[in-house]
């Protein structure tokens, strides 16, 4: 089964980034450009990992993660926070509703990769069709 | 779950750069309304680069140090008011988050120049300004050529810059592009006691390069350079809000 990650975020630059970066990777990337959206997408596709940026209209991410941890089926979500804000009031409040991670715009692809894969199990394509039995004659 | 864990504590955790240091204590200063202006000049004065650009700020019309009619921190301090001070003291944490982001989203070496050295941008070009609003007021202006604005644009989405025919593209990355490195700039000024929110970048395509300054504030230049890429930084705050 392929992994689930949803990009919360605002701009269509950084959601096209995260879809580069993870395109190697065996998931499947769901979007979402506010934090109303993000929770909508969240309960329908119940995905393995959330990437959320702070600053978006509609509904800030400080506010969609309060609503995420405060919902029974969309709290063990695990949560980056993919964002430029690293004011310390922010990053402690953050931290306390409760993230998995951090990390501060701007980054670098693999610093991306590397913080996903700490939290979940990322397969190359390639492994996850290896793993797939060929089928019998 | 976090509870109680110190800044330093998560910073560590999550593997964030350490901030510069340098500009935290004048920007603490500057944002305390009893604030001495003797314990604020004796701070400029260990900064010789500081010292220089406000004093170059206080003689607009001086073509040389020779010329100068404002020749001491404190009175370039009367002269230019607090909200100079601290476009100051942010511009240089400023520069060093537009030149990182540049460095990690495009692997392109940003040069930090003399704004009045630099090439104007003639004829229509791309701006894009965000306003942050709260203890301190003000904006900061991303000026760019269309062509440097379709290679900045094209490099962070790994494109040609002939793929993209569309200005929506190129204004949603110079938006976001300008996003992460006033997001930078506002973590130093909540840092510093000045709280404030961003408001969503606006971008445009315009002939007009005039920024207009914030009122009672102060207003900084920055100027940067790579081959053919050259792009300007204005920013305007005022402290006093």
């Amino acid at each position: 089964m392929p992994l689930k990650i949803l990009s919360v975020d605002d701009s269509r630059t950084i959601r096209l980034i995260v879809g580069r970066a993870l395109r190697p990777y065996d998931c499947i990337l769901c979007e979402a450009s506010n934090g109303e959206e993000g929770l909508v997408v969240a309960a329908r596709e119940n995905p393995d990992l959330i990437l959320l940026d702070v600053t978006m209209p509609v509904m800030d991410g400080v506010t969609m993660l309060t609503k995420l941890k405060e919902d029974p089926a969309l709290k063990a979500i695990p949560v980056i926070m993919l964002t430029a804000e690293s004011g310390r009031n922010n990053v402690v409040q953050i931290a306390r509703l409760g993230v998995r991670d951090y990390l501060v715009k701007p980054f670098k692809e693999e610093q991306l990769i590397e913080k996903i894969g700490r939290n979940v199990t990322l397969k190359k394509k390639e492994a996850a069709l290896a793993t797939i039995p060929a089928p019998q004659a | 779950m976090n509870e109680g864990a110190s800044y330093h504590e998560l910073s560590k955790r999550y593997g964030f750069a350490p901030k510069p240091e340098s500009a935290s204590r004048l920007t603490l200063l500057v944002s305390r309304q009893d604030s001495d202006l003797d314990e604020i000049a004796k701070v400029i004065d260990k900064d010789p680069a500081l010292r220089k650009r406000l004093l170059r700020l206080a003689n607009p019309e001086a073509e040389n140090e020779a010329e100068y009619a404002v020749e001491t921190v404190e009175d370039a301090l009367m002269r230019n008011g607090m909200g100079s001070v601290l476009v100051l003291a942010m511009s240089t944490p400023l520069a060093l988050a537009i030149v990182r982001s540049f460095q990690t989203m495009l692997s392109l070496k940003l040069e930090n120049i003399d704004s009045e050295e630099a090439e104007l941008i003639e004829g229509e070009h791309l701006v894009c300004n965000i306003g942050f609003s709260g203890k301190v007021v003000g904006q900061v202006y991303l000026h760019m050529s269309l062509d440097s604005a379709k290679a900045i644009a094209a490099g962070i989405l790994g494109i040609s810059p002939d793929e993209l025919t569309d200005n929506n593209e190129i204004k949603d990355v110079a938006g976001e592009l300008l996003n992460i490195i006033t997001g930078n700039f506002k973590s130093n000024l909540c840092d510093s006691g000045l709280d404030c929110r961003l408001q969503p970048p606006e971008v445009n395509i315009t002939t007009d390069f005039h920024t207009p300054k914030t009122p009672g504030g102060g207003l900084e230049h920055l100027a940067f350079r790579a081959g053919k890429i050259q792009i300007f930084v204005d920013v305007t705050a005022n402290p006093w809000n």
